[in-house]
């Protein structure tokens, strides 16, 4: 086994305790001091994750076209003060990665998944988009809560909502994947300590991945290798908000295909009525519509189990069964986020 | 009380004379991370050894407690129901998951010293 890549607040991780995990190659701090407690700082209050695992690279202004002609969102025409999710595609219209881009007057910021990096690096090659890949040489902090904004005026000057930032040594966004307001910041390694230091004095408590995960799914967010593949479109996955790019741009055919004839899979959310949580795997039945739970876990806020399930085509009522282990469970498929 | 005996699916056991009382280990519980449904068995349930007895929803997985030796259930912690949280903060104490009367003695567990070995 080759041995495991660790971001640059690795010895800040094991100094707390964090309870450290594999996460796609990378060590993580899974926690600090409980999953639970750390989705409620973050819904409650605020807390910030290290998620410099996560691919950064830095891409050219005068190449936005073509970058555009890559993603199903338009990026060309947002100001340069913006920040947008989109997904980039292969020819199939599926998911090769769901990214969020910071654009500024002078470039253009791309942040994608650990597990992808290598992928869209090469995908960005073979297309001819330059980069400038800053992964190792910064770290990422994404701090985010009820409270988090309010403890950060002091220090940034906070962009509006999906919005880019820099003061001094940061760059920054008002982004996150929590379901909660807050900002990512990105500085480099050199300036990793002083920004961990002062975001515990301002008492934000440092997050784990296990949390991240949890506030994710109860924000009703998708995650790569779960609800979004190579196998997966954004209008399967119900990200049809995201296809706003009005130029050509790759996988497009077969992505208008999809919306105008409604035959592919579909994602839906469901809650589960027990004490037993569906797990990634777990068969649906709906009708004589199959599905496969991607993820599922415990709502901490609602008090219940909650997944999302992929269904082979459209489910036809709301009702599903679940079978959990051999027993059969009773669900309901959600039109609502999870959180309102 | 007997002394807490452990076994290699990381169950804790005490015996008094012929009831037992079963747990999880603090190593487990660490392993599984926050703990939010336990599904207990039945007052009169008979269990074989090695037969799952609690099922333990965890926010990082799902796991299984396995009857130590036979048993028929006499008590469970019906704590657990509303708190499965104390087996994350107390399981060798208040998280305790069931008592049972013993049908079988089988006393074949490790130390906690043995099981200390056993896990690192």
């Amino acid at each position: 086994m080759s041995e495991l890549k660790t971001t640059y607040l690795y010895n800040f991780h094991t100094s707390q305790n964090a309870k450290m995990i594999d996460f796609g190659g990378w060590s993580m701090p899974f926690s600090y001091d409980g999953t639970l407690k750390e989705h409620n700082y973050v819904r409650e209050d605020s807390g910030f994750f290290d998620v410099s695992h996560m691919g950064r690279l830095r891409l050219q202004q005068d190449q936005m076209e073509l970058i555009n002609s890559l993603i199903c969102s338009e990026l060309t025409s947002i100001e340069n003060t913006k920040a947008l999710y989109s997904l980039f595609l292969n020819e199939s219209g599926n998911a090769l990665d769901d990214v969020i881009f910071w654009k500024f007057d002078n470039d253009l910021i791309l942040i994608c998944n650990a597990s992808n990096t290598e992928k869209i690096t090469n995908h960005l090659a073979s297309h001819n988009v330059n980069f400038d890949n800053l992964t190792s040489d910064t770290v990422l902090i994404a701090v985010q809560g009820k409270t988090a904004i309010q403890k950060l005026e002091n220090k940034f000057n906070i962009p509006e909502k999906f919005s880019t930032g820099r003061i001094d040594k940061f760059t920054y966004a008002r982004t996150g994947y929590t379901g909660e307001d807050g900002i990512e910041i990105m500085c480099s390694n050199d300036d990793a300590e002083e920004l961990i230091n002062y975001l515990i004095t301002i008492d934000i408590k440092p997050c784990g991945l296990g949390s991240r995960d949890t506030l994710r799914l109860e924000g009703s967010l998708p995650l790569y290798g779960f609800e979004l593949t190579e196998d997966i479109s954004p209008v399967e996955a119900g990200l049809k908000w995201t296809i706003t790019n009005k130029s050509n741009y790759l996988g497009k055919d077969k992505v208008d295909d999809q919306i105008n004839s409604g035959k592919h899979k579909y994602l839906k959310r469901f809650t589960l009525n027990g004490r037993q949580i569906a797990r990634t795997g777990t068969e649906v039945f709906c009708d004589n519509v199959k599905g496969l739970v991607t993820s599922g876990n415990f709502s901490p806020v609602l008090q219940v189990p909650i997944g999302f399930v992929l269904f082979e085509s459209k489910p036809p009522v709301d009702l599903v069964n679940f079978d959990i282990r051999g027993n059969l469970l009773e669900g309901n498929l959600l039109k609502k986020r999870f959180l309102s | 009380m007997s002394e807490k005996k452990y076994l290699e699916t990381h169950e804790w056991y005490s015996l008094e004379e012929n009831i037992i009382t079963v747990g999880i280990s603090d190593f487990a519980q660490g392993e599984l991370g926050d703990i939010v449904f336990v599904t207990l068995p039945e007052v009169g349930e008979v269990f074989n050894k090695g037969d799952s007895i609690v099922e333990v929803e965890a926010t990082k997985t799902v796991a299984e407690a396995y009857a130590p030796m036979n048993i028929v259930i006499t008590e469970v912690n019906s704590q657990l129901e509303t708190e499965p949280e104390l087996i994350n903060s107390d399981p060798v104490g208040d998280g305790w998951m069931v008592k049972a009367e013993v049908k079988e003695v089988d006393d074949s567990g490790m130390t906690y010293q043995e099981y200390e070995a056993f896990i690192s």
